[in-house]
């Protein structure tokens, strides 16, 4: 009896002393986030998760890119349902098919950059060092987060910089924050403030897969370009044009397997897709660009090229060497309209059970890497800056590209100009996400192939242009759900 | 060990006999009903512990008493007790009626047990005896419709699912609405397990690893007074499973064996029309695409029929009309260019897609003891296919329940169940590729065959409608859950004191769940990465350690009773998964043939400290009164808001015994009882407070972290406080009845509340606002007739519930709270639309007012509801209305919350033939019909399939008076919307259950040498009535139905024998 009440109070007693031990549990994978980046290392690891996030399907690794593809003009649908066809047609409204994921990933990858950089700041200030590359590589990609962004839900800088942008966060925030929309222009100003301030920080050599100094520097030619600051956008290619020791052009005779491999001579910024890492399997950008039952029954047939893309593509005699990048369509064996650009090149077959090349020689044909800057877009960017001023430097820009179909005449002094340009862009770019964002920051007007699968389109009119309400996005309702301010900022006519 | 063991037990058993073998007594207890004899009763000596036998198979007992003043008490469970004098009688019968009313019935409760007569709390108990014959694997199944205020919903009619329980209503909105679990005396775990959920989309039942078989009783708690002393997780109910116990006398074998198949759905379920009016349909589709842009009727018909020889012509059909127009009936004829000409051959889908379910069960019991030792074993297998061809659930379970009485003071037991089931699962949501039944009904049409007509090869494209050829592709994917559980419970007990009583128990629960998932290399999953496999092992693990002290003595005319408890809990999940691509064979399905491969390991977990304490008075059986305290700790929440006090008070009044009544004959029992106290409920995620960065990613091979939450520090346990008055009485010595009121109002209750998206997340954590529940609980039982062995019961419950949210508190910074928009969980399609709104229920559908089809146009009509008017804009019933729902404002459309719910059963037996009856009913309230959105599409998905009921009630220009829009080519999103269009009257009435049992005469049962023998028939959801016809009216919590598996009629063939 005497020994049972000791043994009872002994153990409460002991409970109650390891009370406060027994009652902090954490996942054994996790860790608390205060206290998670202490070194370099630590720091790098967190980029890496932004680099990983960045290639959400909501984001490089198909939305994004789908989304300049499907409504640049370039694409086609042949028969809708299969699957993203709203951004073809339009069909975009508050409450439905509003592609709030872009909202939600791209700030969710804005937080984690926010968050690494709130951390160095504190180790910073404590005096430790040795976070120089991070810090650059979070800011870079933070500006780059935002100038996507600002480019979905903001109408072009060169359109109207004082409408609205998008909110623009530089902190972790509380779950009660209720931030509103800054202006085009301010988004912009911060876009530059983070190049900016991140170029000194990178690393000025290749570091694939992560971004280094001249991937920034890339970033801000594309940047400077929609703003139409053109002397910047071509200081900053030829910056990384200059850089000949770790980057240039594919050759003819490479263009077409340099999709087949990965981290190319001209890969500037490619964010790495590794199977049973990020793949996206069935869901990947490849397989939305596939000719319909290719690799997978899962391969719809989602986009194909438009009927004008392809004549362009065909001038001169079907010698151009991009032609090898594309294949077949379900409608004709000779109609080249799919893409395999991210299916990591041209499969044996035209079947299900077709093996694709990939680019990394595993049998995973999706886990294609996403090259989100090629050194082709430098030289294109850096023709489209000097021609106003050097059409001279301008030509020599165009034409590293445009000997890509060697029957094509060489541009010339005299008959260089703008659309020859756009029109190279175009080519050279086809599938890899700047058609409408081009058309857009040009003002061009985009006539859509709607008979190419004899579609009625009655969210949208044949041929549109900048004016039209739609080309930006809507605030989703969940956002303004939550955010109530921001329903007086929503995009007009939504 | 052995030897010593039962020389003790002998020892003791010798000084039994020797201590009270002074008179021996003889005689047989038999039912008053029909004279037979009652084995298993109990017979002891009153005011001697101890001193008890039971009665043989034939109902006779010998029994020792010391005295001629001695009193013998006759007991048996559901039969009214007697009490004897001894006097010179050497011979002692004695009749026992059954007690409808159950009254001094003692059940399981909060750490212990209470007579049912004197509770002060309300609790429920089922007796498995009336719901062991069901052909159910797991237990929840057979509560529907028995209990009232107890809501037991099954979204899904798939072997193996995973059914929801609401015990008074719904107080969280959060995850955490399921009761506690309790076995034998230990929180155990509960609910959906494992990954498969990720994977196949099908759910993992843990409560499936407990036979039903070795269930004794279940009772539920539903107030304060009886589950505050579970304290933080008790706010949603507790339900307490007490398995089996051997009883003193001579070993018993019970064997049965039972067979039931499901050979049909028990309803309707969006049944499609014809080949020739789903043909005749999307060429109007077509055809409307055309004319409606302006083309001539020539060239609609050219275009229609164009699309319809693209989409058909490969699988073997051609398309032609006579005329062009809009209504014509078009000719399908066969290709003649290939194998087989399928003219007039369409393929049933439904044949090859589903089958005759099959549910067997096979128990082995044996149980018996002394008074000393009992013990009670099982062995059952049980196994159940499913009407969709890939749904199997099979499982093997064995238990060994012990008691044993060492010496004077102590007492030992230990449970001990071991279980293995085996499930594969099929997807259970609106899955276009793997969900056979959305598959039958939406999308694959008859034309559709699985093979190809040219070459006779396997059909491998996708069809059309994005239906896969699950024929061929079946053959190639392969899914198992294995849950191996082993619970394990041991307790002592010393009785130290006259009345003091120590207890400690110590239970450990592990289940692990192994998860196996493959799609080869000719899968369309497997595709592009050659062949997939995972494995998966999730590991739950449960520790409780419980002790307890309980002192108990009456004084006089009063009665007291204390307990005090310390407890600790301590839940780890330790989680493995392998994975590996690019298999090696197309034959095995294992992770080690592998081109690349990828595991992940971790755990998380979380735990608790509680001490507890219970005072129970009462004065002269007459007057009780008890109350309760508990403090839980939990790891779930921050160190400033982690620990909780809860309590309850509550007493009852048996008024029949007053003086005042005792004229009053005809009432033999009436007790008013009243409650009232708090409980918790803990947030469902482990680490909602902290904040944490995550591992769980990769990237380049390397490390990748990730911030993964947006903590909120002062996260708070949700807190309801409920009340509850209930009179109980007793008629004319047949009729007993409750009726019940309660009032539970939940505060601080946690929801993932949207948060702006700029945050990096969509939603956090909070407690947001208060709930009520509120109803009222009826039960009435009557004994219509016992006469001439002619016995007919009847008995009925009925819950009337109301849950309404009561208050959102207002955000920081903003002057009034948001209104929270969201969306059905079940299934994860965000088939119906909920808005939490001050004052309204908690179950309100959201959604566009439809107000019905445009006689004129066959357009859909909504109500503006206070959006800005336009030019477009009519009136449509005296209120303004728009064709197109972007113009409309959206309002609360519904309510999910029936008006009432419960059961009636009624019992006829006659000799050894018995009948017995369950219905199960829903009045009032909405059902919300998430899947008729895809059968009766207005044109938007072309290439699927539309229910009968869309050909008969569409508009068209010869029927202007169609319920149903016209078929419009211009990809109308309308059906998409979640709008009054898709809601429907809920109310259904169903025979739940149909018993029809015979005990074969003991005459001839005794040849084969046994006692009983039984055989029976069951027979489940044969009957279904309800207003809504288009499918299964018996749906989920949330009133919704989408594309999930419909329940099936079953009919159960079933033996009986003990011996």
């Amino acid at each position: 009896m005497k020994n049972i009440k000791l043994i009872l109070a002994t153990v409460l007693l002991l409970s109650t002393v390891a009370c406060k031990k027994f009652l902090d549990v954490t996942p054994s994978n996790s860790a608390d986030a205060n206290k998670a980046v202490q070194t370099p290392r630590d720091a790098q690891i967190i980029i890496n998760g932004i680099m990983n996030q960045m290639t959400d399907a909501s984001y490089y690794g198909r939305n994004f890119i789908m989304y300049a593809d499907a409504k640049g003009g370039d694409m086609a649908v042949f028969s809708m349902g299969r699957g993203l066809d709203a951004l073809y047609t339009f069909n975009h409204s508050v409450n439905n098919n509003n592609y709030s994921g872009f909202w939600s990933q791209i700030y969710f990858c804005i937080l984690e950059t926010n968050y690494l950089l709130e951390q160095i700041a504190k180790l910073e200030a404590a005096g430790a060092t040795g976070f120089n590359i991070s810090k650059g590589q979070a800011l870079t990609a933070r500006a780059l987060m935002y100038f996507d962004l600002v480019r979905l839900y903001g109408k072009p800088y060169t359109q109207d910089k004082t409408s609205y942008g998008v909110p623009i966060v530089l902190t972790r925030l509380g779950f009660d924050a209720k931030p509103l929309r800054a202006s085009v222009d301010d988004v912009y100003k911060q876009i530059v403030k983070d190049l900016t301030d991140a170029a000194p920080l990178l690393p000025k050599t290749r570091s694939d897969g992560y971004i280094n100094y001249y991937a920034n520097k890339a970033i801000a030619a594309r940047v400077y370009l929609n703003m139409d600051d053109k002397p910047a956008a071509l200081t900053a290619a030829k910056e990384v044009i200059a850089a000949t020791g770790i980057y240039s052009l594919y050759t003819n005779a490479n263009w077409v397997n340099s999709w087949s491999s990965q981290f190319g001579s001209e890969s500037i910024f490619e964010l790495k897709v590794n199977p049973l890492e990020n793949d996206l399997g069935t869901g990947s950008l490849g397989v939305y660009q596939r000719n319909k039952g290719v690799g997978t029954t899962s391969a719809l047939g989602f986009f194909y090229a438009s009927t004008g893309f392809l004549s362009t593509l065909n001038a001169g005699g079907n010698t151009d060497i991009r032609r090898g990048i594309m294949a077949r369509d379900e409608t004709s064996a000779s109609r080249l309209g799919s893409c395999y650009k991210y299916s990591g090149g041209i499969p044996d077959g035209n079947s299900s059970s077709s093996k694709m090349p990939g680019d990394k020689s595993t049998n995973n044909n999706t886990a294609v890497n996403i090259k989100v800057i090629r050194l082709s877009e430098m030289y294109l960017i850096a023709a489209e800056a000097a021609l106003p001023t050097d059409a001279l430097a301008a030509v020599g820009y165009l034409n590293a590209i445009r000997g890509r179909n060697p029957s094509l005449l060489p541009a010339t002094v005299a008959t260089i100009n703008a659309d020859m340009i756009l029109e190279e862009r175009s080519k050279e770019l086809y599938g890899e996400g700047h058609r409408f964002f081009d058309m857009m920051r040009l003002n061009k007007s985009i006539t859509y192939n709607d008979e190419f699968g004899g579609l009625t389109v009655s969210q949208r009119t044949k041929t549109i242009d900048r004016t039209f309400y739609k080309t930006i996005l809507p605030i989703s309702q969940g956002e303004i759900n939550a955010n109530p301010g921001i329903k007086a900022q929503q995009n007009p006519q939504y | 060990m052995n030897r010593k063991f039962t020389l003790i037990m002998l020892g003791f058993l010798l000084l039994a006999m020797v201590t009270y073998a002074q008179k021996s007594i003889k005689g047989k207890v038999t039912d008053a009903a029909n004279g037979t004899g009652i084995p298993g009763a109990g017979v002891s000596v009153k005011g001697q512990t101890g001193n008890a036998v039971v009665t043989n198979s034939d109902g006779s007992f010998t029994i020792n008493v010391p005295s001629n003043n001695s009193v013998l008490v006759f007991t048996y469970i559901g039969y009214s007790s007697k009490e004897v004098m001894v006097g010179g009688q050497s011979t002692i019968n004695a009749s026992l009626s059954s007690s409808n009313q159950q009254l001094d019935e003692v059940m399981v409760v909060a750490y212990g047990t209470a007579k049912r007569s004197t509770y002060t709390g309300a609790a429920a108990t089922i007796n498995t005896e009336k719901t062991k014959e069901m052909p159910v694997t797991t237990f929840q199944n057979a509560l529907v419709g028995r209990v009232s205020g107890v809501q037991v919903t099954n979204a899904s009619g798939q072997a193996g699912a995973t059914p929801s329980i609401r015990v008074r209503g719904t107080g969280s909105i959060n995850a955490s609405n399921e009761p506690l679990y309790v076995i034998d005396g230990v929180p155990v775990i509960s609910g959906n397990a494992g990954q498969m959920s990720d994977y196949t989309l099908a759910t993992v039942n843990v409560m499936n690893t407990i036979n039903p078989a070795d269930i004794e009783t279940i009772t539920i708690l539903k107030d304060a007074a009886a589950s505050s002393l579970y304290g933080s997780r008790a706010a949603n109910g507790v339900i307490l499973i007490t398995t089996k116990k051997g009883k003193a006398g001579e070993p018993k074998i019970e064997f049965r064996t039972s067979l039931g198949l499901t050979p049909s759905w028990a309803t309707d379920n969006y049944e499609p029309a014809g080949v020739q009016e789903q043909v005749d349909m999307l060429y109007r589709i077509f055809h409307d695409y055309r004319t409606s842009n302006g083309y001539t009727e020539t060239v609609a018909n050219t275009y229609a029929l164009t699309q319809l020889n693209n989409k058909f012509n490969r699988h073997g059909y051609k398309f032609s009309t006579d005329g062009t127009g809009l209504a014509e009936q078009v000719l399908i004829k066969g290709m003649t260019d290939g194998l087989e000409n399928r003219e007039g051959r369409y393929f049933d889908w439904n044949d090859a897609l589903f089958r005759t379910a099959q549910y067997q069960t096979n128990d082995l019991a044996v149980s018996g003891g002394t008074e000393t030792t009992k013990f009670y074993s099982s062995f059952s297998y049980t196994k159940d296919q499913g009407r969709v061809n890939i749904n199997d659930f099979d499982r093997f379970s064995g238990r060994i329940n012990l008691s044993q009485k060492i010496g004077k003071f102590l007492e030992a037991g230990t449970n001990v169940s071991f279980t293995r089931s085996s499930q594969t699962g099929f997807n259970d949501t609106r899955n276009t590729g793997a969900n056979y039944f959305m598959q039958t009904r939406n999308l694959l049409w008859p034309l559709y065959w699985p093979t190809d007509y040219k070459t006779g090869q396997p059909f491998t494209a996708r069809y059309g409608s994005l239906a896969q050829n699950n024929v061929y592709y079946d053959q190639q994917w392969d899914n198992q859950t294995i849950t191996k559980r082993i619970i394990a419970n041991q307790y002592l007990q010393a009785n130290i004191l006259d009345g003091l009583a120590l207890k400690t128990v110590l239970s450990y629960d592990n289940s692990q769940i192994t998860d196996h998932v493959y799609y080869s290399a000719l899968h369309y999953n497997g595709q592009v990465n050659s062949g997939s496999v995972n494995e998966m092992m999730t590991n739950y693990n449960k520790l409780v350690s419980s002790n307890t002290a309980n002192y108990s003595k009456q004084f006089g005319l009063n009665g007291l009773s204390f307990l005090v408890g310390f407890e600790t809990e301590k839940n780890l999940t330790d989680y493995q998964r392998a994975t590996g691509v690019d298999l090696g064979n197309s034959e095995l399905q294992s992770v080690s043939t592998a081109g690349t491969v990828s595991s992940n390991a971790y755990n998380w977990g979380n735990s608790m400290v509680s001490m507890l304490s219970r005072l129970e008075y009462n004065h002269n059986q007459r007057y009780f009164f008890s109350a309760s305290v508990r403090r839980d700790g939990s790891s779930k929440l921050s160190p400033s808001t982690r620990w909780g006090t809860f309590w309850s008070v509550a007493g009852s009044w048996k008024i029949n015994d007053e003086n005042f009544m005792k004229d009053l004959t005809v009432v033999d029992n009436l007790r008013l009882r009243a409650s009232y106290g708090t409980n918790g409920t803990l947030p469902g995620s482990d680490f909602g407070w902290r904040e944490l960065t995550s591992y769980a990613i990769k990237y380049f091979g390397q490390p990748a972290g990730l911030l993964s939450t947006l903590s909120n520090p002062g996260l708070n346990w949700e807190s309801s406080y409920s009340a509850n008055i209930a009179l109980e009485f007793g008629l004319f010595k047949r009729f007993t009845g409750t009726v019940e009121f309660f009032n539970r109002d939940t505060k601080n209750l946690l929801l993932g509340v949207p948060i702006s998206m700029t945050t990096g997340f969509g939603s956090t954590l909070r407690n947001i606002g208060e709930v009520n529940n509120r109803g009222i609980e009826l039960e009435l039982n009557a004994n219509i007739l016992n006469k001439n062995g002619f016995k007919w019961d009847a008995g009925i419950n009925a819950s009337f519930i109301k849950s309404k949210v009561m208050k959102l508190y207002v955000p920081e910074g903003a002057t009034k709270s948001n209104d929270i928009i969201w969306n059905d969980p079940t299934g994860g399609d965000a088939r119906a639309q909920f808005l939490y709104q001050e004052g309204k229920s908690m179950l309100s559908f959201y959604g566009f007012e439809w107000g019905g089809v445009q006689q004129t146009t066959g357009k859909n009509i909504y109500y503006k509801n206070g959006a800005d008017a336009d030019a477009k804009d009519f009136m449509h019933n005296g209120r303004l209305a728009t064709n197109d729902f972007n113009k409309a404002n959206r309002v609360i459309i519904g309510d999910g919350t029936p008006d009432a719910y419960g059961g009636f059963n009624t019992d006829l037996s006659y000799k050894g033939l018995s009948l017995g009856l369950v219905f199960n009913y829903k009045i009032g309230g909405d059902i919300y019909d998430g899947a008729y959105k895809d059968v009766a599409d207005d044109g938007y998905y072309w290439e699927r399939i539309r229910a009968q009921s869309v050909y008969d009630n569409m508009w068209t220009p010869e029927n202007t008076s169609g319920t149903l829009p016209k078929l419009d080519g211009n990809d109308l999103t309308d059906p998409m919307q979640h709008s009054s269009r898709q809601l429907h009257n809920a109310s259904f009435l169903r025979l739940k259950n149909v018993l029809l049992a015979y005990n074969l005469p003991k005459k001839i049962v005794a040849k084969i040498g046994a006692a009983n023998a039984r055989v029976y028939f069951n027979g489940t959801n044969l009957l279904t009535f309800s207003k809504y016809k288009e499918a299964d009216p018996e749906v989920g919590n949330y009133s919704t139905r989408g594309w999930e598996t419909p329940f099936g009629k079953t009919y159960t063939f079933g033996l009986d024998f003990s011996f």
